[in-house]
């Protein structure tokens, strides 16, 4: 039960080998209950590719036969043929509509659920995940990642897949017209094969450098842009400068490798395919000469090797998408084969439920860390073997020095983490007993950076919130002025309607705080955690808010970490929080005493 | 099929008057967009400087591409050869060997330089945005916001390197390889050539047709991506919210309507290009039948040789990808175009205009003006005048929303003011060189920014820090025990979004970062909100030691930590309501008292605090 490395750049090993296959069948994987239409339209893609195959069968009879041969010669034969070919063209006609609508329908659902799994993971996922990854680099990964794949999906896979049935079947006729002048023409394409198989894994791993390079570049980006005023009141503009000029020829000298790699499959492949042509030439004529080998069959054989060749050669231009979208695939695989470590335990595993102290059954202790431990992946220890109890509708307050394991301490009561050693109780069960949604009912958390969704105000409120979500303005007003959070709200130009930008400048982080603090007391939990709510409030406000706090039923529990000690003065207990240490203060006068001898530990 | 013809014929040059001149017209077709644009800044003209290496590129494409339309040619050569007993096989063998060959030189050469000069372009104009952003002041960054930017830099250079690395020589060599297929197809029989190049007017305007149609689909398409990746972003950024509130249901719902918009946009799109397909490859199959039944027709009464017959078939083989290809490479350029001209405007944005030129050593007096400030519609400051004396402390409270944040903006040059003007040392702050005054102004903002290097490249950010101002900052800002207790130091990084740090981690290095460049006048946000009262009284103490005569301007929520300040502003929604010492403001403001009230209770503790030291 050690808390889990989630970082992506880590834990990807030194170039390791994806093979394409186990990928493509993983990706189909995603579908299943789409395997009836794969399967049809697979089927309607060997119709296509069986038909075309016979147009040039056809032609090169009617040559031989009706064309060539001086003494058969027969013009209203080959009208009739051509009668034949134009019912087979009209065929394939329908069957090319179908083949389009059926695969890259069956596409655009994978790629569908392909978000749809990813967007998944990504909610099943725990803080440290987010804590251990920069936001940039995973932004990059599910929004550029998924492009790729998109256009591969949306512009390539079809053809890709018919190529490979075209490739297929001309082949089958190459050999089946005659198996010497086939099997030279299509020597060269086994050359082919092995030069991809000696070339593609370099082809990847100089795709996913580059891939890597992109996102670190827009990470650098944004880590500049999003802090321009930093650099701006710093006289660092050189150094937004520098540090994308860095990034930036890094990405540039990736890229050339990876456009070197990728361009070298279509020159070869070409050559290739004029190999064949000329095998067939060379080794064709030489049989018409020795053998009994009609020239109509010398022409039916180009437009097969044509048939042969050309998708391979488009292949060989999709090959580089196609690795382009495996190696996206890698990365977004990254991210889909990491496991939440904050499952729910069923009883029989949890630590046994705890009476009191005392024996008794665990009466008004809401809840209680027993023995407590907690340290990071890099082996930062934070919190040393802690036992303390809260109880049902009392204050406590957390206070100490900055780096001390105050929010650390309130991630655990949040269950954002679990403790690496020791249990925490939630009305004497383990924590980990609990479903999410039963947890995040009893247990609230007001974060020290306030988040806020695009939208507005009200949006931002009634964020998650079951029982007012289709409140109307008045009916919400109504709530809110119940509570007291009414007042709240003049500190906004428009009310619950004024807009909010997410990451925008508009409203200060004071108003950020004050949306956040509304939003958890409307949810009415049984446990709320204010971590520096209120840190950028002004004391008048701040004086409403502790207001609104005392109101909240009596059962309510309230844990407060503050620095300012006003805001935690009311508070029946105050624990002090240091050096890998929570201890009980007493009275305020004692936690007063403790800051001011406590050494910062971190 | 004339009357479709002469639309897109007009917009185009006279075609020569052969033969070819019918249904070279239609080429324009799917050709047009790029030629029927001339609106924005023209994509092509980005090319001018790396000329050399386009004319290059293209003349090695052209050749390859020659090369590969004299392939069929010598097919066809040597089943006549063969059929006429001829005996000069061999030599055909390897003029096809040598053909091929340099099929392959010609067209790696091409695709390198290609690489090359399609990077090279995307960095050089990466470098160029970079440069222009970096030369903007604030007010442009807020204007233009930095999503926009990193869209700029990333999505839209990339679609003009795909406009260089695919267009460019695609939509040449294809115009190149139509005309020449078609003169070849003429010259060995123009009767049949006729019949075949009829495809190319049919599969180009039905082409051109459906991109239409499909064009309008891609840009709502790219605004449902848009929608998605700002759903995807916010669960990401918000990550830790959505865990508390268990909200993760909520957010797949969002995004599953988005994804499911997506979707079906996706299969309208679909639908779209399988009405065109099949037509591509009825229309290139009729064309087969032509060359069978009318080429039969030839080869039977003597009028073609069956070499020429096969090349036929082969040339239309090859015809039909270039028709294609034009078609796909229009769209490539109008999506090019418009990263171009979202690029250009970052571009052509005017270096805001640097008129200050006065430097000289600040003494710390400030003074404004009748200062008024508007944010978008609303007044955030009205009418601010007061005056600051150097080396004093002044003190600016007031409640959430108050403009506090923003007078501390303009105090730093960040934005500028509507009306009024802001002085230093009696000096408008218009006149200063803007590099010399924040060379002397220390700003500790609000919110936390840190960036992604070591601490010590995070406090001495500002280049002209010595290691000892820097020691200096670090021991005022309470950050030696810290540092000390880390593994690596000063040389440890600290992550994006500074999340291995605890907040008044965060504070003190942004405070030291302030303090290390030796202001003459320090600016602070906020700064103790974050920060236990503890700390905040030995750092005010260091500083008031180690930096003498240094004039502090704070913005605080805490009365107590400011009651010996010469000056306090009381700021209220934009408006100065009152200014003086604490005890001038106790006995006549009655907002400040309301403020002294709420926090009245803890002064007590505070005072001890002060006793204690």
């Amino acid at each position: 039960m050690s808390s889990k490395n989630y970082n992506l750049n880590s834990t990807a090993g030194p170039a390791q080998k994806t093979a394409i296959w186990p990928a493509l069948r993983k990706l189909i994987n995603l579908l299943p209950e789409q395997r009836g239409r794969l399967y049809l339209a697979l089927f309607i893609m060997v119709l296509y590719s069986v038909l075309t195959m016979l147009g040039p069968y056809i032609i090169g009879q009617t040559i031989t036969r009706y064309i060539q041969d001086k003494t058969h010669r027969d013009f209203s034969a080959v009208l009739r043929n051509c009668g034949w070919l134009l019912l087979i063209y009209s065929v394939t006609l329908v069957t090319v509509y179908l083949r389009t609508t059926l695969m890259g329908g069956f596409g655009q659902r994978l790629l569908f659920s392909l978000r749809n799994a990813i967007f998944n993971k990504l909610q099943e996922l725990p803080v440290a995940f987010f804590a251990q990854n920069k936001a940039g680099d995973l932004i990059s990964r599910v929004n550029n990642d998924t492009d790729k794949i998109n256009q591969f999906f949306s512009q390539s896979l079809m053809q890709f897949v018919a190529s490979l049935f075209f490739i297929t079947g001309s082949a089958i006729f190459l050999i089946a017209l005659n198996w010497r002048l086939g099997l030279a023409a299509l020597s060269p394409a086994l050359l082919m094969w092995i030069f991809t198989k000696f070339v593609s894994p370099w082809v990847k791993r100089k795709n996913a450098a580059n891939l890597k390079s992109t996102g670190a570049m827009s990470a650098e980006i944004q880590e500049s842009l999003g802090n321009f005023k930093v650099v701006l009141a710093f006289n660092r503009r050189d150094y937004f400068r520098k540090r994308f000029a860095e990034a930036n020829t890094h990405n540039y000298s990736t890229a050339i490798s990876a456009g070197i790699a990728n361009n070298i499959y279509i020159p070869v492949f070409g050559f290739l395919a004029s190999m064949g042509q000329l095998v067939l030439l060379a080794y064709g004529v030489y049989l018409i000469t020795t053998v009994h080998f009609e020239v109509g069959f010398l022409i039916s054989f180009f437009l097969y090797l044509s048939y042969f060749y050309d998708p391979l050669r488009q292949m060989a231009t999709l090959w580089s998408s196609f690795q382009l979208a495996i190696a996206s695939w890698d990365r977004i695989s990254q991210i889909l084969s990491m496991e939440p470590d904050l499952v729910t335990l069923p009883a029989a595993e949890a630590a046994p439920a705890v009476n009191g102290a005392d024996g008794s059954a665990a009466g008004s202790a809401l809840l209680e860390f027993s023995d407590v431990s907690f340290h990071y992946p890099d082996g930062k220890e934070v919190l040393r073997h802690n036992s303390f109890r809260m109880e049902k509708g009392k204050t406590y307050a957390l206070v100490g020095p900055t780096g001390g394991g105050k929010t650390t301490t309130a991630s655990l009561i949040a269950r954002l983490y679990d403790p690496t050693g020791g249990t925490v109780y939630l009305n004497g069960k383990d924590i980990r007993t609990y479903t999410p949604v039963e947890r995040s009912q009893k247990i609230g958390f007001i974060l020290q950076e306030p988040f806020l969704f695009t939208g507005t105000v009200k949006e931002n409120i009634l964020y998650g919130n079951e029982q007012y979500v289709n409140y109307s303005d008045e009916a919400l007003t109504a709530v809110l002025q119940q509570s007291g959070l009414e007042t709240l709200l003049s500190r906004f130009d428009e009310g619950l309607s004024t807009k909010i930008v997410s990451t925008g400048d508009g409203i200060s982080l004071g108003q950020k705080q004050l949306i956040a603090f509304i939003r958890a007391v409307l949810r009415n939990p049984e446990l709320l955690i204010l971590d520096e709510a209120t840190a950028n409030i002004d004391t008048v406000t701040e004086k409403l808010l502790e207001d609104i706090l005392r109101r909240l039923p009596a059962t309510t529990t309230r844990v407060i970490i503050a620095h300012r000690l006003n805001t935690i003065e009311n508070a029946d207990e105050i624990f002090f929080v240091n050096g890998g240490e929570i201890l009980r203060a007493g009275s305020l006068e004692q936690a007063v005493d403790m800051l001011l001898q406590g050494k910062r530990v971190s | 099929m004339s009357q479709q013809n002469q639309q897109p014929t007009k917009s185009h040059t006279a075609p020569p008057g052969k033969p070819g001149s019918g249904p070279k017209g239609p080429q324009g077709g799917p050709g047009a967009p790029p030629g029927g644009k001339p609106k924005g800044p023209n994509l092509f003209a980005l090319l001018k400087p790396y000329k050399g290496m386009v004319i290059l590129l293209l003349l090695l494409s052209f050749i390859s591409n020659g090369i590969n339309l004299w392939l069929p040619r010598l097919t066809g050569k040597g089943i006549d050869a063969f059929t006429h007993q001829q005996q000069d096989m061999n030599l055909i063998i390897w003029k096809f060997f040598g053909a091929a060959v340099g099929v392959f030189v010609f067209t790696w050469g091409y695709m390198l330089i290609q690489t090359y000069v399609s990077e090279r372009v995307a960095r050089d104009l990466r470098t160029r945005l970079a440069e222009r952003i970096s030369r903007q002041n604030y007010a442009f960054l807020q204007r233009v916001s930095s999503a926009q930017l990193l869209t700029n830099l990333t999505a839209d250079v990339d679609s003009i390197k795909m406009f260089i690395s695919q267009a460019v020589v695609s939509l040449f060599s294809s115009i190149f390889v139509i005309i020449g297929i078609s003169i070849l197809l003429f010259t060995i029989k123009w009767q049949l050539a006729l019949c075949v190049v009829a495809i190319i007017p049919i599969i180009g305007i039905t082409f051109y047709v459906v991109l239409i149609k499909v064009r309008a689909l891609f840009k709502s398409a790219r605004e449902i991506i848009d929608w998605l990746n700002k759903v995807i972003n916010e669960s990401i950024l918000g990550a830790a919210l959505i865990r508390v509130i268990h909200s993760q249901q909520l957010e797949y719902s969002k995004f599953l309507e988005a994804n499911a918009k997506a979707l079906g946009l996706g299969q309208r799109i679909l639908k779209t290009f399988a009405s065109l397909i099949p037509v591509i490859v009825f229309t290139s199959n009729l064309a087969t039948l032509a060359i069978l039944s009318l080429g039969g027709h030839y080869v039977i009464g003597d009028n073609m040789s069956l070499g020429d017959f096969t090349a036929f078939n082969n040339y239309l083989t090859m015809l039909i990808f270039p028709i294609l290809v034009i078609g796909f490479m229009s769209n490539i350029i109008a999506q090019a175009s418009a990263s171009y001209m979202r690029i250009s405007g970052v571009l052509n944005a005017p270096d805001p205009v640097e008129k200050g030129t006065l430097v000289k050593e600040l003494d710390g007096d400030i003074e404004l003006k009748d200062v008024t400030m508007t944010y978008g519609e609303k007044k955030v400051l009205k009418d601010v005048s007061f005056k600051v004396a150097a080396g004093s402390k002044t003190a600016v409270i007031g409640p959430t929303a108050a403009g506090k944040t923003q007078l501390l903006y303009l105090l730093t040059a960040l934005n500028q003011p509507n009306e009024g003007a802001i002085y230093f040392d009696g000096q408008p702050l218009a006149d200063y060189q803007k590099e010399s005054f924040h060379r002397q102004v220390g700003f500790v903002f609000q919110d936390s920014i840190i960036f992604n290097m070591s601490i010590r490249e995070n406090i001495a950010f500002s280049e002209t820090v010595t290691e000892e101002a820097m020691n200096r900052a670090i021991e005022t800002a309470e950050l030696k025990d810290f540092v000390d207790a880390l593994p690596n130091g000063l040389d440890t990084v600290v992550s994006e979004r500074g999340t291995s740090l605890s907040g008044g981690q965060k504070q003190r290095i942004m405070l030291a970062r302030a303090l290390a460049i030796q202001p003459r006048i320090l600016l602070l946000d906020d700064f103790t909100a974050r920060v236990d009262t503890q700390t905040e009284e030995n750092i005010l103490a260091n500083v008031r030691r180690n930096y003498p005569g240094l004039t502090l301007l704070s913005v605080t929520q805490k009365i107590a930590s400011i009651e010996d300040y010469e000056q306090i502003i009381l700021l209220m929604e934009g408006e100065m309501i009152a200014s003086g010492t604490h005890s001038q403001l106790m006995a006549t403001c009655p907002e400040y008292v309301q403020i002294y009230q709420s926090q009245r209770s803890t002064s007590h503790y505070e005072q001890q605090e002060l006793q204690s030291k």
